[in-house]
């Protein structure tokens, strides 16, 4: 049998597969699809200090092996989530990750002072840098590394929990971004978030989605995911964790390969709500095959050509 | 418990130039839908499409649904040959609330009347009185118009080529109140005609449900890309609903158009 547990910092997960943030809502809808035995952990829905009810109109566009989205962070609060979705997390045989966004500085610290008396249930806060559909904040925050840095430096003083730091794609070089997450104290960082897109109805002349653009998610992005793992797992000694466009047990194995300690898997979810257990035993099946006894042990070993 | 089936398609039925009529094998499906329920099923696209439940066959253990031909995926539904397979999530989102001592007044539009029929379908079998207005933009857009000429059914076309000239309202005014005091409106269709239909209702003391369509992903509440906006006392005065789950039947006075 194969040996699926994983170490991201010094938290041990009994498999690499992670629900991502945003495509499982707080585990409630999921439990009558999905064995969560079968997942490592689940993040919740990125969580602002106060609740939010998102953006107005369309929030959905299909695109080719993909789609586009503008939820803008729709979620009860951070204090609503304690009162009554955190217990319920805990409650599921896998890892709990609470996801966390803001507008501001001051937001995101005050959001995991607000988390951390309830450190008990909690495996790892994951710090949304990179949501590209509300105005400020976030993905403004997350572009700059400077501005990352001092963020993250300060909900690092605020919290002994394990602090991942979630990265945008929509930056030149996310090598800097990365290395800024390290140096202000992250304890991993997962890349990546969506990319910013748009859809356009050519009967109206408008974009589909009435916040104009988009995160665009699914097997379109996989290969701008996986390059971009391999350039964050290359510069960092901290651990990364890869998400974007997995749909397969194939797609896990060739993020581990290129660098990443676990993986996310959101928009697969959203096609097949139990995608992540059979993702597991494709990627079971496949280390058998390929003779891995243990999969942390393929972690990073891109051979790159010369 | 809604779960993921792979079903097989059995009959496949042209019931205008742009609709057809899709009967699938799916027991479980057959023997859990309400009315108001969905399906939401694959295509050649990358996300599965929505359709209400407009008929269920317990014994023979089928579900159908009425798609119209709108672009790529529901094409691909419609030009299917028997025996095609697809995967289907359902039932899902809320259905219809039906208080039995109750009658209903059913306005459709569209391929509204599709999951309109199911709930036909159960007020008939629970002995629930029904009165039926069901509006199109023409014959050629009309669906089941041949076995409903009877009292309790109007139609109506835009185009007036078929049953009352004009839409659902026109329709709706020439019924005598008496004959529809106290029912519960149940309207699916364009979202301009509902929005027409619940003020109508409204102004007549009536009850009123409407069945809302958003573009979804999931399908089933985890992704939040199908909300509709409705009221709420709490900051900021509204509440975004998952049409999915929350939905797709809402109360008309909880609606914010
Ligand atoms: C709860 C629910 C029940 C439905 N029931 C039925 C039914 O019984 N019969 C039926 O024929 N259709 C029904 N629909 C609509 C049906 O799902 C869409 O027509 C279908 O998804 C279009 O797929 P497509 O690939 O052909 O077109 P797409 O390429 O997806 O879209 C073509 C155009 O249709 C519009 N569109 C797409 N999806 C939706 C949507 N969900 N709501 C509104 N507009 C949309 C867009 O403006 C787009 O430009 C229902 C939708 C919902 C949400
Ligand atoms: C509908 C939707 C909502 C999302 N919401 C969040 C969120 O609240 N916080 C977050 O960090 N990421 C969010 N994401 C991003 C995903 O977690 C993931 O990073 C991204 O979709 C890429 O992975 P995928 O291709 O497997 O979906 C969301 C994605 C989708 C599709
Ligand atoms: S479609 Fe995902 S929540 Fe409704």
């Amino acid at each position: 049998m194969v040996d699926l547990s994983v170490t991201i910092g010094n938290v041990r997960f009994k498999n690499p597969i992670i629900l991502a943030s945003g495509t499982c809502g707080f585990g409630r809808e999921l439990e009558q699809y999905i064995d969560f035995c079968s997942v490592g952990a689940l993040s919740s829905k990125g969580l602002t200090l106060r609740p939010r009810q998102g953006n107005d109109g369309c929030r959905v566009a299909e695109t080719p092996s993909g789609m586009l989205n503008s939820v803008g962070l729709q979620n009860p609060g951070v204090r609503y989530f304690v009162e009554n979705d955190l217990q319920f997390m805990a409650s599921l045989p896998t890892g709990v990750i609470v996801n966390v966004a803001g507008h501001s500085t001051e937001d995101y610290v005050e959001a995991v002072r607000f988390l951390e008396p309830h450190r008990e249930f909690i495996d790892a806060i994951e710090l949304n840098l990179s949501c590209p559909n509300v105005k400020e904040g976030c993905m403004v925050i997350g572009a700059s590394p400077e501005a990352l840095f001092q963020l993250v430096s300060l909900v690092r003083k605020e919290t002994t929990l394990p602090l991942w730091v979630k990265l945008t794609p929509n930056v030149t070089d996310i090598s800097l971004t990365a290395l800024a997450a390290q140096r202000a104290g992250a304890d991993a960082v997962v890349a990546i978030n969506t990319l910013l897109g748009m859809a356009i109805d050519v009967k109206t002349r408008r974009p589909i989605l009435n916040n104009n653009t988009g995160g665009l998610s699914g097997p379109c992005i996989k290969p701008v995911a996986l390059r971009m793992v391999e350039a964050c797992a290359s510069v960092l000694d901290i651990p990364v964790i890869g998400c974007g466009g997995i749909s397969t047990g194939e797609d896990v194995l060739a993020f581990m390969i290129a660098g990443a300690s676990a993986v996310q898997i959101g928009t697969s979810t959203l096609i097949h709500p139990s995608a992540c257990e059979t993702i597991t035993e494709e990627v079971v099946a496949l280390a058998e095959d390929l003779n891995i006894s243990s999969i942390s042990e393929i972690v990073g070993t891109l051979n790159l050509w010369r | 418990m809604a779960k993921e089936y792979t079903v097989t398609l059995k009959e496949s039925i042209r019931v205008n130039p742009s609709t057809h009529f899709l009967s699938f094998y799916c027991p479980e499906i057959a023997l859990n839908a309400l009315p108001g329920q969905f399906v939401a099923i694959s295509s050649n696209q990358f996300l599965k499409r929505p359709f209400g439940i407009a008929q269920v066959d317990k014994d023979k253990g089928t579900f159908s649904i009425g798609v119209r031909i709108v672009k790529d995926g529901t094409r691909y539904l419609a030009t299917s040959p028997i025996g095609t397979e697809f995967e289907v999530m359902g039932p899902l989102g809320n259905g219809f609330s039906i208080e039995k001592d109750r009658p209903l007044l059913l306005v459709g539009g569209g391929t509204g009347v599709f999951p309109l029929r199911f709930l036909q379908s159960y007020a008939q079998e629970h002995s629930i009185p029904f009165y039926s207005v069901n509006g199109f933009r023409c014959v050629d857009d009309a669906c089941f118009i041949d076995g409903e000429r009877n009292s309790n059914c109007i139609v109506a076309t835009d185009a007036g080529d078929f049953g009352v000239k004009g839409n659902v309202l026109d329709a709706l005014e020439m019924i005598p109140f008496d004959m529809i005091r106290g029912s519960t409106v149940c309207t699916v269709g364009p979202e301009i005609m509902m929005k027409h239909v619940a003020s109508w209702a409204e102004s007549k003391g009536l009850t009123c449900y409407v069945s809302l369509e958003k573009r979804m992903a999931c399908g089933i509440g985890v992704c939040l890309v199908c909300t509709c906006k409705t009221k709420s006392d709490k900051e900021p005065g509204y509440e975004n609903k998952r049409c999915c789950k929350d939905g797709p039947v809402f109360l008309s006075a909880e609606v914010i158009w």
